[in-house]
């Protein structure tokens, strides 16, 4: 479900995400080091936009496992980054997302991210969403309204 | 080949452009970022691309591409607004989200509540029909290392 998730939206597959794990309400995945992610041409480090962009895409998965079979869509309500230590320039990035909470309207997120090479995290994040039931949001995953 | 204090020095001079310095950044290039500038001032463009869409029913751009370019935009308004360019390093970004963005062109407005010497606090704005409503808002701080 979440690889397809990830299928139907454009920006996280131009990410390349790659999901590792999937759990009843937390997620896994890896963001493949690419040159047009990189934020210091002259560091080689990929962008703190694209790890938000990451995270905030395992954000969306954490929900849609936690709120499982329901199908909802989950737009974010408000999301902070905090970078800890700067990622290893030239390797990939893992992420992991957790939705501890699912409240009747709002689901809230909690994040990590790691180098490939360290098990210190280099950012961490919280975010909240909105819950929204929406019909067709079944198609979406199922792949037939995919873009 | 030229650092950033000499590419700073171009820009204002007019010898360099403001574009091509944001086109040294792979990842600006990626989500497609315009700089326009009049005077001193400076306008960020996000313009309506395909690799930025998110939510594929809607449809509307993906709220990660709208943070990176506010988090961009807000890397390089700092680093033209320091008399001595320093690279801003960002510590953490808190983006609100206060409506759908639309698969159109998006526009950055920024402006520092405080630029210390270790420390910038930036706001941002980002906005697609008028500047009174924004899309969504930000606030940043940027370690500005040696």
């Amino acid at each position: 479900m979440c690889e397809r998730y990830v299928e139907a939206v454009r920006h996280s597959r131009e990410l390349g995400i790659e999901i590792l794990e999937a759990r009843e309400q937390s997620v896994r995945a890896r963001l493949p080091w690419q040159e047009r992610l990189v934020g210091n041409p002259d560091t080689n480090m990929i962008h703190g936009g694209a790890i938000f962009a990451f995270l905030d895409q395992l954000g969306g998965l954490a929900n849609a496992l936690r709120v499982f079979p329901v199908f909802e869509i989950t737009p974010t309500i408000d999301f902070r980054i905090d970078h800890l230590r700067a990622p290893t320039p030239g390797k990939a990035i893992f992420g992991e997302a957790e939705c501890y909470r699912l409240s009747d309207h709002i689901a809230f997120v909690k994040f990590e991210a790691f180098a490939e090479d360290s098990d210190e995290p280099i950012a961490t994040g919280l975010a909240t969403y909105m819950r929204m039931q929406v019909d067709n949001a079944a198609t979406v995953v199922a792949g037939e309204g995919a873009a | 080949m030229k650092n950033i204090k000499q590419w700073v020095e171009d820009c204002r001079n007019g010898t360099e452009s403001y574009q091509a310095l944001i086109d040294r950044v792979p990842y600006a290039r990626f989500l497609g970022i315009e700089v326009v500038s009049r005077g001193e001032e400076l306008y960020f463009i996000l313009p309506s691309k395909d690799t930025n869409v998110g939510n594929p029913t809607l449809p509307a751009l993906h709220g990660g591409a709208v943070a990176g370019f506010m988090e961009q935009a807000a890397l390089l308004f700092i680093l033209l607004e320091m008399g001595e360019p320093r690279i801003p390093k960002t510590i953490d970004l808190t983006v609100d989200y206060l409506r759908a963005g639309h698969v159109r062109d998006t526009y950055v407005e920024c402006s520092i509540t405080r630029l210390g010497r270790r420390v910038a606090n930036v706001h941002i704005s980002a906005w697609q029909v008028r500047r009174e409503d924004p899309i969504a808002i930000a606030r940043a701080h940027f370690l500005l290392s040696e």
